[in-house]
């Protein structure tokens, strides 16, 4: 189960950030959204916190192996396409207006 | 039934093998009489039902297609009217997308992934039966609904207000809406069945590394079933619920908002769209090496790939809504998001053509249809890259050219493949070898007027034609287009006639064949043609990714008895239970034997589903407690009363039973039910969190305000509901009494209820308002639970007082503190989430 964890964990915690990033951007453009924070600020710093998440995991992927080398070099892919999928996702908070 | 196989062993192990196969045989073996189908729960006699029902589906979704195609065939036609134009267009799609292409790859994997794995059987193979028996249910209600003139007209995708009671009045919405719940929930019945075999039940020594590559699709595709599904049942519920007693979750008048249906419809129809495609990317990657006379180039790229679009997936739903009025910034996430997805499937690709690269690829039929489908699903992913942009997006939504990029992806990517798979595991279903040669000419027809009808209908869409309307005028460009469109279509119908005849003439009178007549190197292939019920007559050793070309001899020393389990004297459905991740033997299953519960369950099931359809809500509650009261005396059924201790399961392995241990497989089972379920509260939630922030007539007149109390008896039952089970496993694990430990968890239950209760008691009005409904649904959930938990709990007095309970038989009590666990912490959430907004004021 923990090789299964270890396959499974990288790519679900980018579409979990990725879920959270577009809610609090929903949510800033809704009426519940304090006027005095600047939501595209709290997003940028969410969606660096969550590739700073997905760096740390390649990280630990790289510096704790799996006994399988199957499931390393696996796990190793799907960690580096994580980050490279939160950088690009990314993307959007940084060029496009928050709630027109 | 299943047909008996042709023993190939030596003439001096003879004797000793067919005494053995005679054993099995009778060991697994089903009635072959009309009994004998109702009861059966063997893989290869539920997944030859599948198909066949499924073929069955796509004839008459192919029919569906063709009136459409006979509509559009010329300006102003008064072939049908338009309303019946809504209802054939409807139930074309929810055809060929809930009845066909999802039971179609189920029923190939029911008949393939126990050959493939090296195991006898899938691991629940009543649950399998089941899933099978709701599935013919349903989808025959959809259909006999269609016939008596009752289908659902408000397109596959049932938007309200269009489906809502005003604007859709009769059953024909809750035909669609009750009948493709129960679907789903077959599919999700058998994704479990699924997992749990590709995690436990494979040959010995096969690690995740030597997997089978269409296990690991399978493997990943039902994990995608399990988190897709359940948000649709959610929305299921809910537009079900407001049309039968006016719950207003889409009304934007009493604070519902139709765009929640979009939300949750998509965050289960683009995963569709992947768990479509990646079974028959696995056909595709299994199939392709064998024809190039290679092995797949990249078997890791390629399981990361299938992992990394499976999760991409579920990020894309909302390109789906891209006219919908959405912020830029959430159109920009979407369509980065959507753009992303090529990068993995482009690996796919790449993997495959480098396969046939490096291989010598021969072309006979199922390579000549994976040929069809590079041509075809290459230019559906170009479209789809098109449509991921969101400019270009708005300017073709809702045209024909939608239309025809999906036919690409669905038919190109999916249907090609399954030809293909058809052909190439013929000789293994049926035993015989292809004599009679329609097969080419039908690829001839069909895929080169695939191409024709459906360049021809890009070009209507871009030209501005809308889908689902019923004519158009002369004048627009459009008449040559559709004639073209039209013709073509009914010769490609011709080409897929042809191919179910080709099919139907060879499974019957074509010769006799060999074994493995591709030389592949996959285990399915080792078993006699065709798989005897029993599979295997010794659970195989694999010690590499290839088991057939690593070690020849491997099929005669299956045969002969020389691997695991190949003793019948214990006279019962033994198979082995393998450690995840390395595949060492770790346990032996006893599988149980034919029954008629899953039938009768599957009837009762689909009775609670379709009864509300006449209103007939008292069968509907009675039903639900045949449900109820079957699914105890199947689970009755279970177990043992002794301790057997360790069984020699050869090789010098003693393992224990996986009923004595403390992950059994019902476990692992409830671990992945509950893993639906989860979404399926997660979705719920997020419904509540979206008409909160965006509905229109929100905030409610008032929010319930939290009653002390009420609080205190939530915090009191979850804690006891957590406790309560697991003293209960501890007790039993110490020999002692669990039965005052199973009376915590029993009051735990009652009192979440309770809390539960007096949330509906402060709110009595779920029809004035979204937000009570809402409240109505959370509440509902945690009653649900608490109840359901509770029955558990007695049932579990009853089993330890029964003696199917002891120290060593413990997984039965971790069952129901897993089951616990779920209750308490959801019910705390989301009695948590209905009290949150009346406490912060």
């Amino acid at each position: 189960m923990i090789e299964i964890l270890r396959l499974s964990l990288p790519m679900t915690v980018w579409l979990t950030g990725f879920s959270v990033i577009y809610a609090l951007q929903g949510f800033s453009c809704s009426r519940h959204w304090p006027v005095d924070i600047d939501a595209r600020t709290v997003l940028i710093g969410v969606s660096a916190l969550g590739l700073f998440i997905q760096v740390l995991i390649l990280l630990v992927v790289l510096y704790a192996p799996s006994t399988s080398r199957f499931v390393q070099s696996t796990a190793t892919t799907l960690a580096t396409a994580a980050v490279v999928a939160a950088a690009w996702t990314m993307m959007p908070v940084l060029a496009a207006s928050v709630c027109p | 039934m299943t047909s008996q196989p042709n023993p190939v062993t030596p003439p001096q192990q003879k004797g000793t093998a067919l005494r053995l196969h005679r054993a099995l045989a009778r060991i697994w073996g089903s009635d072959p009489r009309l009994r004998g189908w109702l009861t059966t729960n063997n893989n290869n006699d539920i997944g030859t039902l599948f198909l066949i029902v499924a073929t069955t589906f796509f004839v008459i979704g192919g029919i569906l297609a063709m009136l459409i195609r006979a509509q559009l065939a010329t300006p102003n036609s008064a072939f049908m009217e338009p309303e019946v134009y809504n209802q054939i267009f409807t139930m074309h799609g929810t055809v060929m997308m809930f009845l066909f292409a999802i039971p179609f790859f189920e029923a190939m994997s029911m008949l393939l992934l126990p050959g493939m794995l090296g195991t006898r059987d899938l691991a629940f193979p009543r649950l399998g039966a089941y899933g099978l028996w709701v599935y013919i249910f349903g989808g025959s209600a959809v259909i006999i609904a269609m016939l008596m003139g009752l289908a659902p007209d408000g397109g596959w995708f049932m938007y309200p207000p269009l489906s809502s009671a005003a604007f859709s009045p009769g059953i024909g919405a809750d035909v669609w809406l009750l009948g493709i719940t129960s679907i789903e929930v077959s599919a999700i019945a058998t994704a479990i069945e699924v997992i749990v075999t590709v995690m436990r039940y494979r040959a010995a020594g096969m690690s995740l590394s030597r997997m089978p590559i269409f296990a690991w699709y399978i493997l990943i595709v039902s994990v995608m079933i399990l988190t897709a599904f359940p948000p649709m049942i959610l929305g299921s519920l809910l537009l079900e619920v407001e049309r039968a007693f006016g719950w207003p979750f889409f009304q934007v008048e009493n604070g519902g908002d139709p765009l929640l249906w979009q939300h949750l419809f998509w965050l289960f129809g683009h995963p569709e769209v992947y768990i479509i495609f990646l079974p028959a990317a696995g056909m595709i990657a299994t199939i392709l090496p064998v024809m190039a006379r290679t092995t797949l180039l990249g078997y890791g790229w390629v399981v990361a790939a299938a992992v990394s679009l499976a999760v991409l997936s579920f990020g894309l739903w909302v390109h789906h809504m891209f006219t919908t009025g959405i912020p830029h910034m959430g159109l920009a996430f979407f369509s980065a998001a959507s753009t992303l997805v090529a990068v993995p499937t482009s690996i796919m690709l790449f993997s495959w053509i480098g396969t046939l690269w490096k291989g010598r690829a021969r072309m006979e039929l199922p390579m000549l249809w994976i040929m069809g489908f590079f041509a075809t699903f290459v230019i559906g992913g170009l479209t789809g890259v098109m449509l991921a942009v969101v400019p270009f997006n708005w300017q073709v939504h809702d045209t024909h050219f939608v239309v025809a990029h999906l036919h690409y992806v669905l038919i190109g990517g999916y249907v090609f493949p399954m030809v293909a798979a058809i052909y190439y595991f013929q000789p293994l279903l049926t035993g015989r070898t292809r004599f009679f040669k329609l097969g080419e000419m039908a690829f001839w027809l069909v895929v080169p007027s695939f191409h024709v009808t459906f360049l021809a209908v890009h070009m209507a869409g871009l030209l501005g034609q809308r889908r689902r309307t019923w004519t158009y005028d002369a004048g627009q460009g459009w008449e040559a287009l559709n004639l073209v469109a039209s013709v073509a279509a009914f010769v490609m119908a011709i080409g897929f006639a042809l191919i179910i005849l080709d099919v139907a003439v060879n499974a019957f009178a074509a010769a006799r064949g060999r074994r493995n007549p591709w030389n592949a190197s996959t285990l399915e292939w080792s078993a006699a043609i065709p798989s005897p019920a029993y599979g295997f007559a010794s659970i195989p050793i694999v010690r590499g990714r290839y088991p057939l070309h690593d070690d020849p001899d491997l099929a005669l020393r299956i045969a002969r008895g020389e691997g695991y389990l190949a003793d019948t004297s214990r006279n019962r459905r033994e198979t082995l239970i393998v450690s995840t991740a390395r595949g060492e033997p770790a346990q032996v299953a006893v599988l149980p034997g034919n029954s008629i519960l899953p039938f009768l369950l599957a009837v009762v099931t689909s009775t609670s589903f379709l009864a509300p359809l006449f209103d007939a809500y008292l069968v509907a509650g009675l039903a639900l407690l045949g449900v109820v009261a079957l699914a105890l005396v199947w689970a009755w059924g279970l177990g043992s009363r002794v301790d057997e201790g360790l069984i020699d399961a050869g090789h010098g392995a003693i393992l224990p039973l996986a009923s004595e241990g403390p992950d059994p497989p019902g476990w692992w089972g409830s671990l992945f039910l509950l893993l639906a379920d989860g979404v399926h509260f997660g979705s719920l939630l997020f419904g509540y969190a979206f008409l909160w922030t965006v509905a229109p007539n929100w905030p409610p007149p008032s929010y319930l305000q939290p009653d002390v109390w009420a609080v205190m008896l939530a915090l009191a039952g979850a804690a006891a509901l957590a406790a309560g089970p697991r003293l209960a496993v501890r007790a039993i694990g110490l020999d002692r009494a669990a039965w005052p430990a199973i009376a915590i968890g029993i009051f735990g239950a009652m009192a979440l209820a309770a809390a539960a209760a007096t949330v509906m008691l402060d709110r009595p009005d779920p029809a004035g308002h979204a937000y009570d409904a809402t409240l109505w649904l959370l509440a509902g959930h945690v009653g649900f639970h608490a109840a359901l938990t509770a029955i558990m709990l007695g049932y579990l007095v009853a089993r330890v007082a029964a003696g199917y309970a002891s120290p060593a038989r413990i997984g039965e009590a971790r069952i129901v503190a897993l089951w616990a666990d779920f209750t308490a912490a959801t019910g705390l959430v989301a009695l948590a989430a209905a009290w949150l907004p009346g406490a912060s004021g």
